[in-house]
């Protein structure tokens, strides 16, 4: 049995099943990222495993030991965790004692508190700050705060839900630096949830997809990324092109799949006759003004109806009897005069496409 | 106007002369009203915190009724402690009518509900999260308890403030059960009553101002302390 | 097992002090003991004996009391607790047995708390007039009047032109409340249905006598007040208001001092309260109360009950008979409690 372990757990709030049947199981000194859109119901289930609320249905084993209901042996168990909440919160007392609070808790004795506080502050870079009132920092510092308290206590398990979500890029990159330096230099393991699939592919060992309170899919990043399981997954990962349409014929896992009259070429396992979505990432459609001599097996002609610059990106949507979104550089965009109206040619790499089953 | 001015040159005189008599009213108003606020906070943190962290039947109808008794006349709790300790009353065998006693302890009732109240207030005000934060952080329940309680330090403070105000401020109590005895449960207020009965307007207006000046004292102390916390 | 904390042993210390701090703080709320004999001081005499009286506002408030009060002491070696309050109140605290002697000066209410057993041993010390005060202008015309003259025309002077005048009353159940009443029903009014609420011109202030004379003064209104209140009360503010009527023999207004029956109240002093009372018509008071505020307001607010003899005052309906101030109270033996005792044994 994996060192955190949950099984069937199910968790219900106003009658609304909040979390269903998840079970997930993450290894010892492994960090693991549930990432999934907002209200998926990832807090609720790091709040699970932090023993702060009782499940509805199912089980908790730690290191093999299934959790109870008496409040003692929860406590006993969640003093061997820590938990950093999204919402930057600190105690309105001076850093130094945000930090001690969880050891004194524990019943350390003075001195050793001492070490340890100033040891981690440290570390995150806080000891000109160790007198202050905690309320007094930035959002960052609170942060870097609430994670100083957390692994102050030298916890097995770590728990962050989404450590950067509310910060700016600067701190939150800070954040991350943090959490990644933590995550190598001790033999921890970490649970995390983020809405940032980047973050949770930089940080995690392996990441779990949670939709509408269940897991849908786990697996490591290049798993999760380039082979999403379902619809659900795949618009979540990125992936924003998902045509619906229907294998005509497979060979040797090369198929040709029929989408509104044209056809594609992908790698599949799915058979003749088979329903299904082809996905595509903008980012592989490569967008021309005269048909590619390449490789690639499907190019597919059509016309500009929109396009929109973002920073150094340009985004654009081809209709080539279907709506197909392209990300190309602002350069090529600008060199080649994209604009509405104009007819192009999109050029994607059977190799570059996921197929999925469609329900 | 000039009654004002009159009785602020006097209250000035009583005060830096040391008017034996009005230094041992104001000494007992001190006394009764400093005691009154300790027992009171002894007892109405713990109980605000104990309402409060947690949850039963008819909790928000006690937090109504405990707001509502902010504004009981103080009349009415004279009557009601007068009727408890009276010397037929159920509690008149411990003989402490008209002593300072009785009126500590009818202060104590008048200002619970103040410090009960406001107590839980206070602790509500306390961001959800940090509860959660110091849970997380492997707190046991009298922990989190102990720890939300310092967070709202500031507002039960606030609230201790405030009825030590009440208390020393308060008059229809301590006449009603203390008597208003010369040398014995005279207080400021009930001083100030009495020589306004009398006429002696400039007298009371004195009293009334170092009534003030010693809640200014008071104050200013319980505020150095909260903020050296 | 987690060993005991040295940070925890001090709070738990700390808390030790503190509750020990505030034990002490609440039992030192006693009497403060400082030395006897300049003006404003109190001794302790015998803080075991606590003789405990109610005086009505009047007598208090005249500051007869604060004179009178070391004078007892000295005398009976006792500490005296003046607790003072109107007649109604003060009776209250009688039957409650709150207090040990009641002084009042409302014959009919002490009539009653004598009747229903709360009090014994009734003694009539001192006496004086009370007097309807009012705007100098009088607009209801009542100098020179009898006092039943006076409340008639002030009454119909309110009735019939609205805002012309007011009357303040104590509305309070003092003794100078009922003998408002008394005088209202010697003029052939019905307190509660002609005068109540009859109108605006009836004021009833639920004050004792000083703020009832500030109101009345602010409202430049007629009032009924007791000699001694009026008078130190206008020495010390100059008020608007003036004497209009007096002399009257309605106006009469005796003080007694009861004590409080021990078949009652077990815990009273009735020792010290028959002494007090004994003190209270002895020579020595009545000689004090016969000079009292003369020097200062010219007239004595008091007059000692044997007084009546001399000035006539005697002959007036409701002074008390003579062996009402005159005849000592005995010492008191619980003969009804001893034949109780054998009878229900």
């Amino acid at each position: 049995m994996a060192f955190i372990q949950t099984v069937n757990l199910g968790y219900k709030r106003e009658g609304r099943d909040i979390l269903k049947n998840v079970n997930l199981a993450v290894e010892k000194g492994e960090t693991h990222a549930l990432i999934g859109p907002t209200g998926a119901g990832k807090t609720t289930f790091l709040r699970l495993i932090d023993m702060l609320d009782m499940p509805g249905t199912g089980k908790i084993f730690i290191n093999g030991v299934a959790v109870s209901h008496s409040e003692k042996s929860r406590l006993e168990i969640r003093r061997r965790m820590a938990f950093v909440l999204q919402k930057p919160v600190v105690f309105n007392l001076s850093v130094y004692d945000n930090v001690a609070y969880g050891l004194k808790w524990r019943g350390l004795k003075k001195h050793v508190i001492r070490e340890k506080v100033n040891d981690i502050l440290e570390t995150v870079e806080l000891v000109k700050y160790s007198k202050r009132n905690a309320r007094t920092l930035s959002g960052g510092e609170m942060q870097r705060v609430a994670i100083a308290r957390a692994i102050a206590t030298g916890p097995e398990i770590l728990l962050l839900d989404e450590p950067s979500a509310n910060l700016d890029p600067v701190s939150a990159a800070k954040i991350e630096d943090l959490i990644s330096g933590i995550i190598k230099q001790n033999a921890i393991t970490v649970l995390m949830s983020t809405h940032d699939m980047e973050q949770g592919q930089r940080l995690a060992d392996r990441i779990s997809v949670l939709i509408d309170g269940e897991i849908v899919q786990t697996g490591n990043a290049r798993e999760v990324f380039t082979s999403p399981k379902n619809r659900e997954v795949a618009e979540f990962v990125g992936m924003e092109n998902i045509i619906d349409g229907e294998v005509i014929s497979n060979e040797g896992n090369m198929a040709a799949i029929s989408v509104y009259g044209k056809t594609i070429e992908a790698i599949t396992e799915h058979g003749v006759d088979e329903k299904v979505s082809v996905c595509i990432r903008p980012e592989d459609v490569t967008v021309s003004l005269a048909r590619l001599s390449s490789s690639a097996r499907n190019v597919l002609e059509g016309t500009i109806i929109w396009t929109a610059y973002s920073g150094p990106l340009c985004r654009l949507e081809i209709d080539c009897g279907f709506p197909l979104v392209s990300l190309v550089t602002r350069r090529s965009a600008e060199e080649m005069d994209l604009k509405k109206g104009l007819k192009v040619f999109g050029t994607v790499k059977a190799v570059s496409i996921h197929v999925i089953a469609r329900h | 106007m000039e009654e004002i001015w009159n009785g602020l040159v006097r209250a000035l005189r009583l005060i830096f002369t040391f008017d034996p008599e009005v230094m041992q009213i104001a000494w007992l108003s001190i006394r009764v009203a400093i005691s009154s606020t300790l027992i009171a906070s002894l007892i109405c943190v713990p109980v605000g915190s104990l309402i409060h962290f947690n949850n039963f039947r008819g909790k928000r109808i006690l937090i109504s009724i405990i707001q509502t008794f902010y504004s009981v006349p103080t009349v009415t709790v004279g009557l009601f402690v007068f009727i408890l300790f009276s010397n037929k009353g159920p509690l008149g065998g411990l003989d402490i009518m008209f002593t300072p006693m009785v009126m500590v302890i009818g202060q104590v009732i008048l200002i619970s509900p103040i410090l009960t109240g406001l107590t839980i207030t206070g602790l509500s005000g306390v961001d959800k999260t940090i509860i959660d934060t110091a849970r997380s952080m492997g707190a046991s329940n009298w922990q989190t308890a102990v720890a939300i309680i310092k967070e709202a330090r500031f507002a039960v403070m606030a609230a201790v403030i405030l009825a030590f105000g009440r208390a020393i401020s308060e008059v229809g109590l301590a006449i009603m059960v203390g008597g208003n005895i010369r040398g014995f449960t005279r207080v400021l207020t009930t001083a100030i009553s009495l020589e306004t009965s009398k006429g002696d307007i400039e007298l009371s207006l004195a009293l009334g101002i170092i009534l003030i000046f010693i809640a200014l004292v008071v104050n200013f102390a319980m505020n150095r302390i909260q903020q050296r916390q | 097992m987690r060993a005991v904390t040295t940070g925890k042993i001090f709070n738990v210390i700390l808390a030790i002090v503190m509750v020990a701090g505030l034990v002490s703080m609440v039992a030192g709320c006693g009497r403060d003991e400082s030395a006897s004999g300049e003006p404003g001081s109190y001794s302790i005499h015998d803080p075991l004996v606590r003789f405990k009286i109610a005086t009505t506002t009047s007598l208090y408030d005249s500051g007869l009391w604060y004179y009178l009060e070391p004078l007892f002491e000295e005398y009976a070696n006792v500490e005296m607790d003046i607790i003072y309050a109107g007649t109604g109140i003060a009776l209250e605290y009688g039957r409650r047995g709150d207090v040990d002697v009641v002084i009042v000066h409302d014959k009919a209410a002490e009539d009653k708390f004598i009747d229903e057993g709360y009090g014994i041993n009734r003694r009539n010390f001192a006496y004086n007039f009370f007097l309807i005060a009012g705007p100098e202008n009088d607009p209801a015309g009542i100098k020179g009047c009898t006092a039943v003259e006076a409340f008639t025309k002030i009454y119909e002077a309110g009735m019939n032109a609205p805002g012309s005048i007011r009357f303040v009353s104590r509305g309070d159940l003092s003794g100078t409340h009922s003998k408002e009443k008394i005088i209202w029903s010697n003029a052939g009014f019905d307190y509660a249905t002609d005068i109540q609420d009859s109108g605006d011109w009836y004021v009833e202030a639920g004050k004792g006598m000083g703020p009832t004379l500030l109101m009345a003064n602010e409202m430049n209104a007629y009032v009924l007040a007791d000699i001694s209140t009026y008078l130190s009360y206008t020495q010390m503010n100059p008020l608007d208001i003036t004497l209009l009527v007096e002399q009257d023999s309605i106006f009469l207004n005796v003080y007694a001092a009861i004590a409080i029956n021990p078949e009652s109240d077990p815990g009273t002093n009735i020792d010290i309260t028959n002494i007090f009372i004994n003190w209270l018509i002895s020579e020595e008071v009545q000689n004090v109360l016969a000079t009292y505020g003369l020097a200062e307001y010219g007239r004595s607010l008091f007059n000692p009950i044997g007084r009546g003899q001399e000035d006539g005052s005697a002959d007036l309906p409701g002074f008390p008979p003579v062996e009402a101030y005159t005849e000592p109270v005995p010492s008191y033996t619980p003969v009804n409690s001893i034949i109780e005792r054998y009878t229900s044994s």
